[in-house]
């Protein structure tokens, strides 16, 4: 994105707040406290990437991703890197799929519904305003009226369908199950919210979004919220690594330490915001032993069920066309015969061959004639996938390993291993997706166990025994801390987490805004 | 006396026997360069020129006179190279003149096809020749800096230059009208003489990517080599590499065709303006090999090769190096963003999976990993697979080897797909969802089932068969 003449601040200068991460968790908020007079600087450990400079390609997509090794363990290891894990301004919404369905109501009371996993501090009511705020800032394509949300109103009208999404539709339809154009944080007609913001011309149905939007109709953080915080006055700096914080003696942060050319800078600041992700945020904070009191950190961490179903078709797919997840149903948040808590969301996929071949190679196990045959069956397949709740989990956490990475912190140890609540749901999704692509007449159809998603690790909630934040991110411990990202998830609610990530932010900087002196 | 090997030379379009002797200096003694000046170039400018067939005329007169007593090779830059073919294909049919043609050295060669080149620039071509001196100085230098990489020395530069406007404007002309778009696809057929084929990365139309669609399908035994940073004219630009690349196929003649072909179609939507230059860029610096540094032992790289050919058997003609571009990428320390807890870093799980392999061959075999025949190694990956290998010393535990052989298995395609001629051979168009201007990518017009757009025509067509793989 375009930093030319961005407001800068020196280093010795006590600004109001450093923000570490830009993605969904730190972009909004950034733009906030801009807006509202602060003197905020954000830092980014990856590069700042021209949009037009993206290759449509997987490959070389690999520089948007977080490819510093971790540690993979437990019963269902998640895969990271191109999966879940972005770097560059505008963190992981560079790679991000985009899609945006609303969190569930019910998913926030959980606990309260069924016994199972937690309630959140904060209740869905309460997110709605800032939903709304997002989606007419961002541009939202999709259906309105919305089958399962009749109050949700889509800015724009859907981006088309593609070949999977057809299939499913279909499909679906013979079944008698609701589904409809995705909720889509893809913008189908040119579109301007915003003076601040550079125009972003409607998508070309590339199919390129996990590898980096070229056209910026993807509304990644660069293209949105990031432009805006540097027109409020906010300084962004790119290839800055947080990596220390100093304190006084009242334990409050006065000054974060950051590796950017070869070298540490040390920028004072008056409060620091961590958005670097449910793996990075709570890896820095054990690694400083910030805000660890509660022994909180790092527990509980969550990944989504994100089972997926493929088939081979008699109908020339060629999936990676369009946007990618074009079709979805909300059929099955609360099925009628579930024997589990929570639910799942259901979308059709279209995957760029590496991606799928890699999960051909490494999930179905196949190698030889019979690996080679398949894959050259690419323009004939089509996929069908779910999102779906994770609960919390003693077993599930991240701890440093004894390995070190390049600056000489101590790598991140994921384990992850799905409880019975996310086995049930696993089944019950995975004979749901296989009647719908056996009803769209696939053949060939085999199940893809797949992990999706990072969350959990700093949990909000009231108790600070329990919890490593409030309800509005701020530590329970350190008073002049904040985070904001994926690790404040108590559960991982349904849906897709990026838009309800980017909600949180302004709801924190509301907060923030408040409650700061 | 002497029986060293001679190399005859074919200069390109507008150039001559001069351009070779960079080269010449570079081979040394050891390879003797008798360099040719087509006929209407060079100090042959009185003559008229003529089609591709009189240029392999006064070129086989020149061989014969010149009674090499060793092995002799022809190399072509670009319009020399498609005489260099047709002198290839006389000297397989017997020709007496011909006999002992031991290998061809293709330099950004014009195909046996006609010429993929722009009608409009070839029109340009045509008319600027008979222009003004002016105009023609103009022409001249920009047609030199158009074919290159970087630019040349400005001795080289001016003495191309030169040549270029001392050509016979009625050659020049018969080239680009006539010999450029002969077909001599049929006539050439597939050529038994090993072949070094050299393109350059910066080139435009005779790029890699032109190279692997249009002449390899031509050649039996061929090496591909495409150099990085250069372009069309690769004698004058990489007199140093090509004389290495000699030496190395005059010592040890490819065997086999090496590198994949490309379907043409893919070769053309690669080099159409659908496809952005970094993507382009990427692709060609794809279809070439690694040269390292690399970390695996020969007898774990060996290993690796034997796997990964049934791993993910590749039908041919030609093959992507897998072994050698995983044992780079273990070299170079990056990775994926993970790996499973279980193993240790990328390398050593790598080299200890490898040594385990090998050990349990050995021990069951009597035999090598990469020695037993293919349903033995199959057997043996089989266990691998389900973790029933037995434990060796410094080697990695059964369930280690489970999770390792998903890694192999998942860098293998990832590695195959970034190859061009992997994308081509599964049907993929999506790098010609669009080109450099950023505010005009065509992207996709049509999304749904059953729906092709016209620039997709010749790509998509995938093998169809019919039931479960498995």
């Amino acid at each position: 994105m375009n930093l030319a003449g961005q407001r800068r601040y020196g280093t010795d200068e006590v600004v109001d707040v450093v923000v570490v991460g830009t993605g969904a968790g730190g972009a909004p908020l950034l733009a906030e406290l801009a807006a509202s007079g602060l003197k905020v600087v954000a830092l980014e450990a990856g590069p700042n990437f021209e949009p037009a400079g993206y290759g449509f390609d997987e490959t070389l997509a690999d520089e948007i991703y977080w490819t510093e090794e971790r540690l993979s363990g437990g019963s269902t290891p998640e895969a990271f890197g191109a999966n879940n894990s972005g770097t560059g301004i505008g963190g992981s919404t560079l790679h991000w799929g985009a899609f945006v369905p609303r969190a569930d109501p019910r998913d926030f009371r959980l606990r309260t519904e069924s016994g199972e996993g937690c309630d959140w501090p904060i209740d869905h009511a309460e997110l709605v305003p800032f939903y709304d705020r997002v989606e007419a800032f961002i541009g939202t394509s999709g259906p309105t009226p919305y089958p399962w949300d009749e109050a949700r109103r889509f800015p724009l009208p859907p981006v088309l369908r593609n070949g999977p999404a057809q299939l499913m539709a279909a499909a679906c339809d013979r079944l008698g199950i609701t589904a409809t154009d995705a909720p889509a944080a893809v913008v189908s007609r040119d579109f301007t919210p915003d003076a601040a913001v550079p125009e972003r011309k409607a998508c070309i149905h590339c199919g390129y979004c996990h590898q980096g939007c070229r056209t910026r109709a993807k509304a990644s953080m660069d293209v949105t919220y990031l432009p805006l915080a540097v027109a409020q006055g906010a300084e962004i700096r790119a290839e800055a690594r947080m990596h220390g914080v100093e304190r006084d003696r009242a334990g409050r942060i006065t000054g974060v330490i950051y590796r950017s050319g070869g070298r540490d800078h040390r920028q004072r600041c008056a409060n620091l915001i961590l958005c670097a992700g449910a793996v990075e945020t709570p890896r820095l904070l054990l690694h400083l032993d910030l805000a660890t009191g509660s022994g909180q950190v790092g527990r509980n961490y969550i990944g989504h069920v994100a089972t997926q179903v493929w088939g081979t078709f008699a109908d020339e797919v060629a999936m990676n066309r369009g946007y990618p997840s074009s079709l979805i149903t909300e059929d099955y948040t609360r099925p009628t015969n579930a024997d589990f808590a929570g639910g799942y969301l259901v979308q059709s996929l279209g995957v760029e061959p590496l991606t799928w071949a890699n999960s051909v190679a490494r999930g179905r196990g196949l190698w030889g004639r019979a690996l080679t045959d398949y894959l050259k069956q690419y323009n004939r397949v089509a996929g069908i996938g779910i999102n779906g709740e994770t609960l919390p989990c003693d077993a599930n956490i991240l701890t440093l390993a004894d390995e070190t990475d390049a600056l000489g912190m101590r790598k991140a140890h994921i384990s992850f291993g799905y409880g019975s609540n996310e086995d049930r749901l696993n089944v019950h999704a995975t004979k749901v997706m296989r009647e719908i692509w056996e009803a769209a007449g696939a053949r060939d159809i085999w199940v893809l166990e797949r992990v999706a998603h990072t969350l959990g690790t700093c949990r909000m909630g009231r108790n600070p025994d329990a919890s490593v934040v409030d309800s509005f991110g701020r530590s329970h411990e350190v008073e002049n801390l904040w985070i904001c990202d994926g690790s404040v998830f108590p559960s991982s609610l349904a849906a897709n987490p990026a838009l309800t990530i980017m909600a949180l932010s302004l709801r924190t900087a509301g907060a923030f805004l408040k409650g700061s002196p | 006396m002497t029986d060293d090997p001679v190399l005859f030379c074919l200069h390109f379009l507008g150039g001559s026997a001069r351009e070779w002797r960079p080269l010449a200096e570079h081979l040394g003694p050891t390879m003797r360069c008798v360099a040719i000046d087509l006929p209407g170039f060079g100090d042959e400018a009185h003559r008229p020129g003529g089609d591709v067939a009189a240029m392999a005329d006064h070129v086989a007169a020149r061989i014969e006179a010149e009674v090499p007593r060793g092995p002799w090779f022809v190399a072509g830059n670009s319009m020399g190279a498609k005489v260099a073919l047709a002198l290839a294909r006389r000297s397989e049919d017997g020709d007496p003149a011909l006999a002992g043609l031991a290998g061809l050295v293709l330099l950004a060669g014009s195909p046996p096809a006609p010429e993929p080149m722009a009608e409009e620039r070839r029109r340009a071509m045509i008319a600027w020749i008979d222009a003004d001196p002016e105009t023609r100085q103009r022409e001249a230098e920009a047609f030199v800096a158009a074919n290159i990489g970087a630019p040349l020395s400005p001795d080289d530069h001016a003495r191309t230059v030169e040549d270029v406007l001392r050509a016979n404007p009625d050659a020049w002309k018969a080239w680009l009208a006539g010999g450029a778009n002969e077909d001599w696809r049929g006539r050439i057929g597939t050529l038994a003489t090993p072949a070094l084929v050299v393109s350059g990365a910066e080139d435009g139309d005779l790029g890699p990517e032109a190279q692997a669609a249009l002449t390899l399908p031509h050649l039996a035994r061929h090496r591909h080599e495409v150099l990085l940073g250069a372009g069309h004219l690769l004698p004058l630009e990489r007199p140093d590499a090509l004389a290495a690349l000699i030496r190395d196929v005059v010592a040890a003649p490819p065997e086999t065709a090496e590198a994949p072909a490309l379907p043409p179609a893919f070769a053309a939507l690669m080099g159409s303006d659908r496809v952005n230059s970094r993507l382009r860029a990427a692709l060609r610096a794809r279809m070439r090999e690694p040269e390292g540094p690399f970390c695996l032992e020969p007898e774990e790289r060996a290993t690796l090769a034997a796997c990964l050919d049934r791993v993910l058997p590749q039908d041919g003609p030609g093959k992507i190096d897998l072994a050698r571009r995983i044992d780079a990428r273990l070299a170079s320390g990056t990775g994926d963003g993970w790996r499973y807890a279980a193993l240790p870093p990328d390398a050593d799980a790598y080299s200890r999976a490898l040594r385990t392999l090998d050990a349990a061959a050995r021990e069951t075999q009597g035999r090598s990993f990469a020695e037993l025949d293919g349903p033995g190694q199959d057997a043996l990956l089989g266990r691998a697979a389900s973790g029933r290998l037995p434990t060796i010393r410094d080697g990695i535990a059964p369930e280690q080897m489970t999770c390792w052989f998903e890694e192999l298995r998942g860098e293998a395609v990832r590695t195959w797909l970034a190859h061009p001629a992997s994308l081509a051979a599964v049907g993929f168009t999506g790098i010609g969802a669009g080109g450099d201007d950023a505010d005009a990518l065509p992207g996709y017009r049509l999304t749904g089932l059953n729906e092709r757009e016209a620039w997709e025509a010749g790509i998509r067509e995938a093998p169809i068969t019919t039931g479960d793989v498995r």
